[in-house]
């Protein structure tokens, strides 16, 4: 007979590694099923920035939480992420800009982010390579980054000293209710759990759908290139008004080119790719913000997916309809605010009050058309 | 918009193009070298003067030939990148002028080959160079660094380098190969096929024994040792299996355990490897160079190892075979196919087989990823600890992130993968990304406004 677990997580990115593992300390006996290696896909390949400056306004209050995990993450998650917090610095070059920038730094400051508008000088006090041609800047003092590729191997070892089970590299067919909770059907045989999570990033629209839930779900191909180690050239983490950009050069040396330019992918065949025009003018725009960098090489990039609602706000909380259902994911900038959200969700599996508060999903479902006939 | 583009203009995609031409095609070749050639067939730099040599002669026959078809070739160039659009494929080039972006309607792609190494202790050490890098001097410059000089390796190329070095003047203090004479002896029957080349190895064979150049056969580099600063100073040889080890006092090492598929362009437009006995892997390709996407070929080394003899008779075929696909032509040259290369590149590829084993049983402190000093037992603990294949292996011990991008350590990576976990196949190898080479920032960005960077529209408040 089928042993039931208490919890089967569906997804093994930053959001379904850290419920799977919050869920384990509150006591529960938790399955983790990946149909690749945990956190390969967007959560092992995004830029790794712990900004405010580049996090929606409604979403800052859970970023700082998030960022205060960030960096205390090896008392909680035990392992490095290679976390490091500096400041940063949203740049404005033309007056456009300068108009945005404002707009946005005084969205987020009332939503809680200490960020204020310097000027250029200021700014280069701050960031001593910063181009001479700003207009002018917002300086956040809570900024930072991780090391993305390093969440696979950190929650890894983790979630095995917390006793969950890791199923890697084995797809879910279905998943289906049954007496008590939910049967998941995988390539590896079928999994009873009294609660599922699903975590599947942009996968999330045909993952609800087993449940016959419909949510579309946008898939956003964002793209990122890293240059050569190179001596130091920059210490903060250095963005655009438009949030184009995102720049932060490694202990290593190695300095990561990122902001959401959007490369080419299809969320079914799994497949993702880069733009050459897209990359760069990606480049462009980081040589131009920091001219430093045009002593280095770009020797490599990359593309990783990520999910958009149609508000453009989380699908996490109760899948409507089945109960001990929960889903989790589409998060904009989803790995500066994962840990935390995930704990928000991960106590509401747990019967405690959240937090801070979800965001349920039914306001994304299909208006309810009333049945002529009744 | 090209009829063709060809990348790589060695004696597989200069003949393709000079073929595909013939028959009407409008064809650009594009090629990171001063002068068409490639490895094999290289041009010797302006001023330098080489004796007669038949690589040297067919080199200068093709060079002329594509000069007489008066085909555009964009020499210098570094493709960085290549993506498939609506009806071809994008090119992205880099040079001092800037990005540029060649667009083509079908794409060759004759990038020939990468040169393996099985490491050992110390052979990231300055003064050990790769046999490919040896032969890229003495084609281009005639000349070899170093004083006391050991050649180490296996395969056609080891004796190639021992004879030229040896021509220039610097005895080798030994030449050390993998395989013994029973194994050369076996190849001799496919090395017969193709007399001239026959003749060529052994008039090396026979320069070697003349000069006197110690020859220790199944033997191989054990360690290499630095100086007081950080140069190479001597090597330790030993047998296979049991034996006397030797240490010998050296300046310079040439090494080599023969070649692999340059397949980067391949791979990022998702064609498949798959394995091959005699050569590790090939790329998944029809008779006729056709693979992966349509319009897509590949001939010469860059899809399987055969060598420079049959890479030019593949080019002149595939290029035909671009043009019928065209429509441009119906008929169909009868193209010498060759068999007796087959046979002949077999024996090669044979002295050139790395098994698995070899890499497994290293020891744990070898270095096997350069650009990241990642050693083989922290391949071996990321895999204790639950990586099962390349890209894991990647996130978990940054192997393959440096400049080469693992074009150095990758099928030593995957010799371990499959030896020490349970990897899917196909799983062995990191997922390919752009830029194939480095490229420099200034060469990719090129002049610009800020006003003309299209940026996007920006992201939801």
């Amino acid at each position: 007979m089928t042993k039931t677990v208490d919890l089967a997580v569906i997804g093994g990115g930053i959001h379904g590694a850290s419920i799977a593992l919050f869920a384990a300390r509150g006591g529960m006996n938790v399955t983790l099923i990946d149909r690749d290696a945990l956190a390969r896909g967007a959560s092992g390949t995004n830029a790794g920035t712990l900004t405010m400056q580049m996090t929606r306004a409604a979403l800052i209050p859970y970023a700082l939480k998030a960022h205060e995990m960030w960096v205390r993450a090896p008392e909680w998650l035990g392992h490095d992420v290679g976390v490091k917090a500096c400041d940063g610095l949203s740049l404005a070059f033309t007056e456009a800009e300068e108009t945005l920038l404002a707009e946005r730094a005084e969205a987020r400051r009332a939503a809680g982010a200490p960020i204020r508008l310097v000027t250029p000088e200021e700014a280069r006090a701050i960031e001593p390579s910063v181009s001479t041609q700003i207009r002018m800047a917002s300086h956040c003092t809570i900024d930072g980054f991780a090391n993305a590729y390093l969440t696979g191997v950190a929650f890894r070892r983790a979630l095995i000293s917390e006793g969950v089970e890791l199923q890697e590299y084995t797809s879910v067919d279905a998943v289906e209710p049954a007496a008590r909770g939910y049967s998941v059907h995988t390539k590896a045989g079928v999994i009873n759990a009294r609660q599922i999570v699903l975590a599947g990033g942009v996968w999330l629209e045909p993952m609800l759908r087993w449940l016959s839930v419909h949510v579309p779900i946008r898939t956003l191909v964002n793209q990122l290139a890293v240059t050569e180690r190179m001596p130091p050239v920059m210490r903060t983490v250095v963005g655009i008004a438009s949030g184009l950009l995102s720049l932060k050069q490694y202990p290593h040396g190695t300095v990561v080119i990122g902001g959401g330019w959007q490369g080419i992918g299809d969320r079914t065949r799994n497949t993702h790719s880069v733009v050459h025009d897209s990359l760069i003018g990606n480049v462009r725009l980081a040589v131009h913000a920091i001219p430093g960098l045009a002593a280095s090489r770009i020797v490599r990039s990359w593309t990783g997916f990520e999910a958009e609602t149609a508000d453009a706000l989380p699908a996490v909380g109760a899948v409507p309809g089945h109960e001990g259902a929960w889903v989790c994911g589409s998060v904009h900038s989803g790995y500066t605010s994962g840990p935390y959200i995930a704990r928000c969700l991960s106590q509401a599996i747990l019967g405690e009050e959240p937090e801070m508060p979800l965001f349920p999903i039914d306001r994304l479902l299909p208006a309810v058309v009333s049945n002529p006939l009744k | 918009m090209h009829d063709l583009v060809v990348i790589g203009a060695g004696p597989a995609g200069g003949n393709a193009a000079l073929s595909a031409a013939q028959a009407g095609l409008d064809v650009l070749v594009i090629d990171e070298a001063s002068q068409p050639g490639g490895q094999v067939w290289r041009a010797p730099s302006l001023g330098v003067t080489l004796a007669a040599d038949p690589d040297l002669t067919r080199g200068q026959a093709m060079r002329m030939a594509l000069g007489n078809a008066k085909i555009p070739i964009k020499t210098g160039f570094s493709v960085w990148s290549v993506a498939p659009i609506s009806d071809g494929f994008e090119i992205a080039l880099a040079s001092e002028g800037g990005p540029e972006m060649v667009k083509a309607r079908r794409l060759l792609v004759a990038t020939g080959a990468q040169e393996r190494v099985v490491p050992f202790p110390g052979w990231t050490l300055p003064g050990v160079f790769g046999l490919a890098a040896a032969t890229l001097m003495l084609k281009t410059e005639n000349m070899l660094p170093g004083k006391r000089i050991v050649i180490a390796g296996q395969g056609p190329l080891l004796l190639a380098v021992a004879a030229k070095a040896l021509k220039l003047g610097k005895v080798p203090i030994a030449v050390v190969d993998y395989n013994g004479l029973g194994a050369w002896l076996r190849s001799v029957a496919g090395f017969a096929r193709h007399l001239p080349s026959f003749g060529q190895g052994l008039t090396w064979q026979a320069k070697l024994a003349l000069g006197r150049v110690p020859i220790r056969r199944r033997s191989e580099i054990t360690q290499a040792f630095a100086d007081n600063n950080g140069l190479l100073a001597e090597i330790e040889i030993a047998p296979l299996g049991r034996g006397r080890k030797q240490r010998l006092r050296v300046d310079t090492a040439f090494i080599g355990n023969g070649l692999v598929p340059g397949d980067e362009i391949l791979r990022l437009l998702g064609v498949k490897r798959v394995p091959d006995p005699m050569t590790g892997w090939r790329i998944a390709a029809d008779a006729h160079g056709r693979c992966g996407p349509s319009g897509l070929y590949v001939a010469g080394d860059a899809g399987r190892i055969r060598g420079a003899l049959p890479a030019a008779a593949q080019g002149r075929r595939v290029g035909q075979v671009i043009a019928r696909d065209a429509g441009i032509t119906t008929s169909f040259d009868a193209v010498d196919e060759a068999p007796e290369f087959e046979r002949f590149a077999d024996a090669s590829c044979r002295l050139m087989q790395v098994d698995d084993a070899r890499i497994s049983t290293l020891p744990d402190e070898v270095i096997l990823c350069r650009c990241e000093d990642v050693t083989v037992g922290m391949v071996r603990q990321a895999i204790a600890e639950g990586a099962q294949d390349a890209n894991q292996l990647k996130h978990f011990t940054r192997l393959g992130m440096g400049p080469c991008q693992a074009r150095m350590c990758g099928a030593n990576a995957a010799a371990l993968l499959r030896s020490h976990a349970k990897v899917q196949p196909g799983a062995e190898y990191l997922t390919p990304r752009s830029p194939i080479r480095p490229v420099d920032i200034t060469h990719m960005a090129g002049q610009f406004d800020y006003a003309d960077i299209p940026v996007p529209k920006p992201a939801p408040l």
